[in-house]
């Protein structure tokens, strides 16, 4: 791999770790955040009134991030019934379409998504106390991610680097979760 | 023809989906069919926050929503949303009907909106499980759904309540198993969420009595020519004749049905309740604009 | 035009492998740019269509399932199960109905249920040599038994979409014996297909071994009498006990079996982030493309068509059926309700049905709609805890759908399923 694509590719690997631990802190802070709502509700007698849109803001954070380590891991769900019986050139060009409509997507929420921020800046949410366009941040971060990740795996399968290849020779996804499996301690 | 498209969260029959339905027969009637109205009911296009957006985006060019949602945005519409600002529905008219009204609609101009019109939503009162309430001392430590509002929240702290925040569709059975006592709504919600099966006690202390209001995107409304503009504006005039006639009737409908089925209704003193709104007010109206508003409204007769 | 550029697109994407969440996004994207809406609209229904505070039980729910597993309690409680009824043919299986039939007891969301009971059974049965299909088939399949049996939130939905004029009480008591038919059908099924796909029978282990194997799983097993409990007296809503799952699941794990390491927690929350991201993703495209939907009007469309067809009550029973359910193949579950309500039930009190019984007609057969793709959000949990792709689910799925259109057709045939139970409460 040339040096150069060796180092964005590195940049990007250590950004998708950083997205999902993000986003699993996201899920852990989240979990706190409904317990303190039963706590403060049941034993203080005291709702606060922030708990349920600030759980549900952070659902938003952790799903967009969650969803854009899905596009570098390939793990999102498809029909991949034509991909099973089709010569691998013509997977190759599939999943390069499959990438670009990933790609256009995520443009879609970047540009839409700024759209949305800037309509709703000037509102405010209620408990939150905050701008009503922090709703709409995390599709912008999450389209950013997207973009750049799909970019990324696009780049590489025309610089010839075998992405493709390592999905056709991993076993099928019934196997490999065996395997994922067997790895905890039964 | 152009078909205008309307959004409404209640489902097909409800007044305010009448009203707007009412609204796009006599636009259609006075433009000689040049415009007609489309209503999407039962929330098809989505809850009223996303459809607020969509409006004020020119999605679509209408909207019936209620005003709580604008309060971030049109800091007017915190006035009449004010717990216990209104004596009485009458009271409302009056000042929804005059002055006071014509300036709270144009303050949604900024926003990208005309407000056309202001129609009924009655009164939201208290209704539990546990006990009657007749004074604000039996409201103690009771927990009570309200919407995510912060003046509604501190509303029923001050009442000496608990309020308790929750998804609309979780309240039936949440009331049932108790993790809350009840909520607070209208008559016709009460009836059709089928919250009186589960808590019986209604209390009519009517703490607020707030209009909705029927909004048109700014920029779709400019595109039209004055004459139109003019037909629009006594059209939606016309509509709230009619949905305030619709409103009563179903409200008494509901209001009936629900004591067939058993409810206790009581009407609390108030006194004691408005009493209890004074570090409400001080906290929530520190704004000049919204301070004389509050005392233009109660001047109202 | 617009609809065919819809579904044109959406199949077109579906059949060259693109995911599912961006064939739904990218359809809607594109129709709406055909159409001249501002496409924002297609963005913001994407974004408040999975900001939804109950869909807080997915992640919540998928994430105990994980921690479960990987700390040992799904083990435990299988290991009982499986010492009790892993005798019978397709023990396992008949294990995950009940189960689910026990959930559905305490949940509403037969979204949440597949994550809870699947995240349990699924690599559980894998393990024991169930095929994944079957264990994620009969996941799926067992957790629409939430929706029928109480708590049911899609049942509030309905009654509040025909205008309130049918009790909730009466419609969570009609739905109690359909939901044990269905269930008991389910049963039946997953007896037939193990057999002749030859799964393992396990030795009965003895009395003494399974009372041991009992004690051993306690601790697991409390949780659902502490979700059950917890809602029943009103500690916390449906939605919150997901919460409390997962920290009772944590709790159980690191300080009673004292068997998760700091890895296996780690593991378990970035298992969880990337299978509710899936989900919760899909579900959000989805609302995009069924706001598309209403928004062309194609429900109320099809519904003129059908008036012209017959007026044979068994036939327009049929009808709306077969309607309720390709709709329900492309639209998620609460909005459908809403659209369909409003145009169906009028329909069907004029041919004399009973507002109750159809409703428990339309949950069951929209139930059914969460299980078929492209839009089915229970399907993709299942397949997603069970980590296979919709189509390996799809090959072997028809007996249980089978068994689900039978129980339908018993349902929507005999009204006395429905509406007996509430007669006998009156
Ligand atoms: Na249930
Ligand atoms: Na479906």
């Amino acid at each position: 791999m040339p040096a150069k694509l060796e180092r964005s590719a590195k940049a990007l690997s250590w950004l998708s770790t950083l997205s999902l631990w993000l986003a699993g802190a996201g899920l852990v802070v989240m979990t706190a955040i409904v317990a303190w709502q039963v706590f403060c509700r049941y034993v203080l007698n005291d709702s606060p009134s922030w708990t349920e849109p600030g759980a549900v803001m952070l659902m938003s954070w952790f799903i967009f991030l969650g969803a854009a380590v899905g596009v570098r891991e390939n793990y999102h769900m498809g029909f991949d019934v034509l991909l099973y019986v089709m010569p691998k050139g013509g997977k190759a060009w599939l999943r390069m379409i499959s990438d670009i409509v990933a790609f256009a997507f995520g443009i879609g929420m970047v540009w839409y998504g700024s759209q949305l921020v800037m309509l709703t800046w000037n509102t405010t949410l209620p408990s939150l106390r905050i701008s009503g366009g922090w709703d709409y941040v995390p599709l912008v971060a999450g389209g950013t991610l997207i973009c750049l990740f799909s970019l990324e795996r696009m780049v590489l399968r025309l610089a010839g680097q075998p992405i493709d290849d390592i999905l056709d020779e991993l076993p099928p996804a019934e196997v490999a979760a065996e395997l994922d499996t067997a790895k905890v301690k039964a | 023809q152009t078909v205008l498209k309307s959004s409404d969260t209640h489902p097909d029959g409800y007044p305010t989906v009448e009203g707007v339905k009412y609204f796009g027969e006599l636009v259609k009637e006075r433009t000689a069919g040049r415009y007609a109205v489309e209503v999407y009911h039962s929330a098809q296009l989505g809850e009223e926050k996303d459809t607020i957006e969509q409006v004020r985006s020119g999605v679509i060019e209408l909207n019936r929503v209620s005003m709580a949602p604008f309060n971030g945005t049109v800091k007017e519409t915190i006035v009449p949303a004010l717990p216990y600002i209104f004596r009485s529905e009458e009271h409302m008219h009056k000042v929804m009907d005059g002055a006071i009204g014509d300036q709270i609609k144009a303050a949604f101009e900024p926003a990208g909106l005309v407000a056309l019109a202001f129609y009924d939503a009655g009164a939201r009162s208290f209704y539990n499980k546990q006990k009657p309430i007749n004074s604000v001392a039996d409201m103690k430590g009771l927990k009570f759904r309200v919407i995510q509002s912060d003046i509604f929240v501190d509303m029923v702290a001050a009442l000496g309540a608990n309020a308790t925040p929750m998804p609309y569709g979780e309240v039936y059975s949440a009331i049932e198993t108790g993790v809350i006592d009840g909520a607070e709504n209208n008559f016709p919600s009460y009836d059709t969420a089928k919250h009186f099966e589960v808590a019986k006690n209604f209390s009519l202390d009517e703490h607020t009595i707030l209009p909705e209001v029927f909004v048109m995107n700014k920029a779709a409304f400019d595109k039209l020519t004055p004459e139109d503009q003019a037909i629009f504006k006594q059209a939606a005039k016309d509509s709230v004749a009619k949905q305030r006639e619709l409103w009563a009737a179903k409200t008494a409908e509901s209001r009936s049905k629900v004591e067939a089925a058993g409810a206790k209704i009581t009407t609390p003193d108030k006194q004691g309740f408005i009493d209890a709104m004074n570090p409400v007010y001080d906290k929530h109206i520190t704004d000049p604009v919204l301070k004389k508003l509050v005392e233009d409204v109660q001047a109202v007769q | 035009m617009e609809i065919l550029i819809l579904f044109g697109v959406f199949t077109l994407l579906m059949l060259i492998g693109t995911p599912i969440a961006f064939c739904l996004g990218v359809a809607s994207f594109a129709t709406v740019l055909y159409m001249g809406l501002p496409p924002l609209v297609i963005f913001q229904r994407l974004n408040s269509g999975m900001s939804v505070f109950s869909l807080l039980a997915i992640p919540f729910f998928i994430y105990a399932g994980d921690l479960m597993v990987r700390g040992g309690i799904a083990q435990k409680i299988i290991a009982f199960a499986a010492s009790l009824v892993g005798h019978i043919r397709g023990g396992l299986g008949q294990v995950n109905i009940v189960t689910a039939t026990l959930f559905g007891g305490i949940s509403g969301s037969a979204v949440a249920e597949a994550a809870a009971v699947g995240g349990v059974m699924i690599p559980q049965m894998k393990q024991r040599g169930y095929g994944a299909d079957y264990a994620v088939n009969i996941t799926s399949m067992a957790a629409l038994i939430a929706l029928m049996l109480p708590p049911s939130h899609n049942m509030i939905i309905y009654s509040i979409s025909a205008g309130g004029k049918i009790s909730i009480a009466d419609l969570f008591t009609a739905g109690v014996i359909p939901g044990l038919l269905y269930a008991a059908a389910l049963m039946v099924t997953a007896y037939f297909v193990a057999r002749s796909r030859g799964y393992p029978t396990e030795p009965f282990p003895g009395f003494a071994k399974v009372g041991q194997y009992f004690l051993i799983s306690i601790p697991g097993l409390l949780l659902i009498g502490i979700i059950f409990g917890g809602v029943r007296s009103g500690v916390f809503t449906a939605t919150e006990s997901s919460c409390i799952a997962v920290l009772y699941a944590l709790a159980v794990t690191a300080f009673v079996y004292r068997r998760m390491t700091w890895n296996d927690f780690v593991h378990a929350t970035f298992g969880a982030v990337r299978t509710t991201a899936m989900v919760l993703l899909i579900i959000g495209m989805a609302a995009a493309f069924s706001w598309l939907m209403a928004f062309l009007r194609v429900p109320a469309s099809l519904i003129a068509w059908m008036n012209t067809i017959s007026d044979n009550p068994i036939i327009i029973l049929l009808l709306i059926n077969v309607l309720m359910l390709v709709l329900g193949t492309f639209m998620d579950m609460g909005p459908t309700i809403i659209i369909c309500t409003p145009i169906f039930l009028p329909v069907a009190v004029a041919y004399g049905i009973d507002p109750v019984h159809f409703g428990v007609i339309m949950i069951l057969n929209f139930g059914i709609g969460l299980n078929t793709p492209p839009v089915g959000a229970v399907q993709f949990v299942a397949c997603a805890v069970g980590k296979i792709s919709v189509w390996e689910a799809m090959r072997s799925i028809w007996p249980f759908y089978a068994a689900g259109l039978v129980v339908l057709g018993l349902v929507t045939y005999i009204p006395a399923l429905s509406l007996w139970l509430p007669s006998v409460f009156k």
